[in-house]
């Protein structure tokens, strides 16, 4: 699939305001409703929302399946992708600094400094201010 | 009683041999399933070994017998591809405790013995005969076939169960090594994933009739469609996600041409199918289905990976072997149930087969027509590995229950169920089994 048709799917909602912070969260092993669970609560995604932060998801779960999640649990989102993709979803927001949040070194640590973005594991993230 | 492996003997790995002599004498009945699990939580109650007595017994209930009725029992004993009890891990006591253990601590924990099984289920009273098949649940269908066919038993139960550990498949075992042996050592050199050799077929595949990886999407998509309606999978009872063409499409590649949703998520489940004679089986609860014939095949590679000739005239060597000794042809086929985990095997099995008249390099194309069971031309109705998790079985349950008319939301209606076909798992390198609604 062609790289425009790639950022058609991927980016739900356009970043339209003057917020510096995106944070992507994988799910599986990162988050509270991944498998296996993970450090990162719903209340964090929330509480970093609530600072203007820009958040979404970027997993190996299908998209429709992220959609479905965020949605399920009630939590505002701004994007959801795989996180191979992490370079096209940057180029959607145009923000001070970005990061992702993910418990595999060779995917979500490698995609992540691939694509520029700050990295963040999953307790490292929890223990965050952005999320406190 | 010592088990040991079926003899190459119980096989049907040649053409030319004819009708299969059992042809219509055997049947299965009875179908237990296990619920799956992505992972296993360590407690005695879902162990392997705890699931497979459960699956077994399922069976014999499913099948409205007694248990000293069985006087058989065919089992695969390894109960992963991919993961191992690491060295280093401290043994399950608790869980080894809580069943009546055998020489091997590992065992209903990591594998399975007839003995651990025979041990932890005193109603078997009357098993006189016991024979271990390697890797698959294809495998053992096959030899519990000839089993029963040639009189080694009359009532046999046939089981495959998998665990999976936490962590990493495909992470422990020879591959956490620094050393590893034969042509794995060349094989394993450059960690290529498990699906890579099938993804260089796929690819010689679309080089060579000008297709292209999007044109899977149907396929996919409608594997997890029946699979979601497979109430004994993974995918149905834990995370009933479909899929869209933008999910598939979009995924990240594992081997380059075969992404994520092209490879089967690893689970925890057991399966277990009672077979019998086609004369016992008309006094039993569950509507007979017939066995038309078994097929193997062993054919070897000229090297690592096979070529995508090796594949294709595999396949075609296969599909004539189905035909001749079931002494049936593609036409006859209401349905088949061939094996997907990866993916891409399927449109191999697919052409071999001529199902609905298809050549090599028409399966794609095929694709894009309706697929869907309620379709003239359903393509694996089960769903699969892709619809339902890492089994190799659920081709199977599936092939039973539609043949019984009891496939629930799956049930074919485009045609109706009178012959079937599942098997697999590699093209060179599978066991096949023709199933029917009637003996002949």
């Amino acid at each position: 699939m062609e790289r425009d048709t790639r950022l058609k799917h991927i980016v739900l909602i356009k970043w339209k305001n003057n917020l510096t912070i995106l944070i992507s969260f994988d799910i599986d092993g990162t988050m509270e409703i991944g498998d296996p669970a993970g450090a990162v609560t719903l209340e964090m995604v929330k509480t970093a929302r609530a600072k203007g932060i820009i958040t979404g998801s970027c997993s190996d779960r299908p998209m429709s399946a992220q959609r479905a999640i965020w949605e399920e649990y009630g939590v505002e989102y701004d994007f959801v992708c795989y996180k191979h993709l992490l370079s096209d979803l940057k180029t959607q927001f145009e923000v001070e600094e970005y990061y992702h949040v993910g418990d595999r070194d060779d995917l979500d640590r490698k995609y992540a400094i691939q694509a520029g973005f700050g990295f963040f594991w999953p307790d490292e993230a929890a223990a965050s201010p952005l999320l406190l | 009683m010592a088990t040991g492996y079926a003899p190459s003997s119980m096989y049907r790995s040649r053409e030319g041999m004819g009708i299969w002599e059992h042809k219509g004498k055997v049947a299965a009945v009875g179908v237990g399933h296990s619920p799956t699990e992505r992972r296993w939580d360590e407690r005695p109650e879902t162990s392997v070994g705890a699931w497979s007595i459960m699956a077994l017994r399922n069976a014999i209930a499913d099948a409205g017998v007694e248990p000293d009725q069985i006087d058989g029992i065919v089992i695969v004993p390894e109960t992963t591809t991919g993961a191992f009890w690491p060295d280093d891990k401290p043994l399950p006591q608790d869980v080894i405790n809580a069943f009546v253990q055998t020489d091997d601590p590992l065992d209903g924990v990591a594998k399975l013995s007839v003995e651990w099984l025979l041990k932890n289920m005193p109603e078997l009273t009357n098993i006189n005969y016991s024979v271990y098949a390697p890797v698959c649940m294809s495998n053992a269908l096959n030899v519990a076939a000839q089993a029963v066919g040639d009189g080694l038993a009359h009532t046999v139960l046939v089981l495959k169960a998998w665990h999976n550990l936490e962590g990493r498949y495909y992470q422990g075992g020879q591959n956490a090594q620094d050393a590893i042996g034969g042509t794995s050592a060349i094989r394993s050199l450059w960690g290529a994933p498990a699906c890579y050799g099938t993804a260089l077929q796929f690819a010689e595949y679309c080089r060579k009739y000008g297709k292209d990886h999007d044109m899977m999407t149907p396929f996919i998509i409608n594997s997890r469609r029946n699979g979601l309606m497979f109430p004994e999978g993974y995918w149905a009872q834990h995370r009933p996600e479909e899929l869209t063409p933008e999910d598939y499409q979009l995924a990240r590649w594992i081997a380059k041409p075969a992404n994520l949703f092209d490879n089967d998520i690893p689970i925890m489940c057991a399966a277990s199918y009672l077979f019998t004679t086609a004369e016992r089986a008309k006094d039993m609860k569950q509507k007979p289905v017939y066995v038309l014939n078994h097929v193997d095949s062993d054919a070897v590679p000229r090297g690592l990976t096979p070529t995508l000739d090796e594949v294709e005239a595999e396949c075609a060597l296969t599909g004539r072997k189905i035909y001749e000794g079931a002494g049936i042809t593609a036409a006859d086929l209401s349905f088949e149930n061939m094996y997907d985990g990866f993916t891409q095997f399927h449109q191999f099995h697919l052409e071999g087969l001529g199902y609905r008249g298809i050549g090599f390099g028409d399966a794609l194309d095929f694709y894009q027509t309706d697929i869907s069971i309620e379709g003239p031309n359903p393509v694996s109705p089960s769903g699969g590995n892709i619809g339902s998790g890492r089994s190799r079985f659920w081709m199977h349950t599936d092939s039973i229950q539609q043949l019984q008319g009891r496939a629930g939301g799956r049930q074919i209606t485009g045609v109706n169920a009178e012959i079937g076909v599942s098997g697999g798992p590699m093209p060179l390198g599978g066991n096949y089994t023709v199933w029917s609604a009637t003996p002949d």
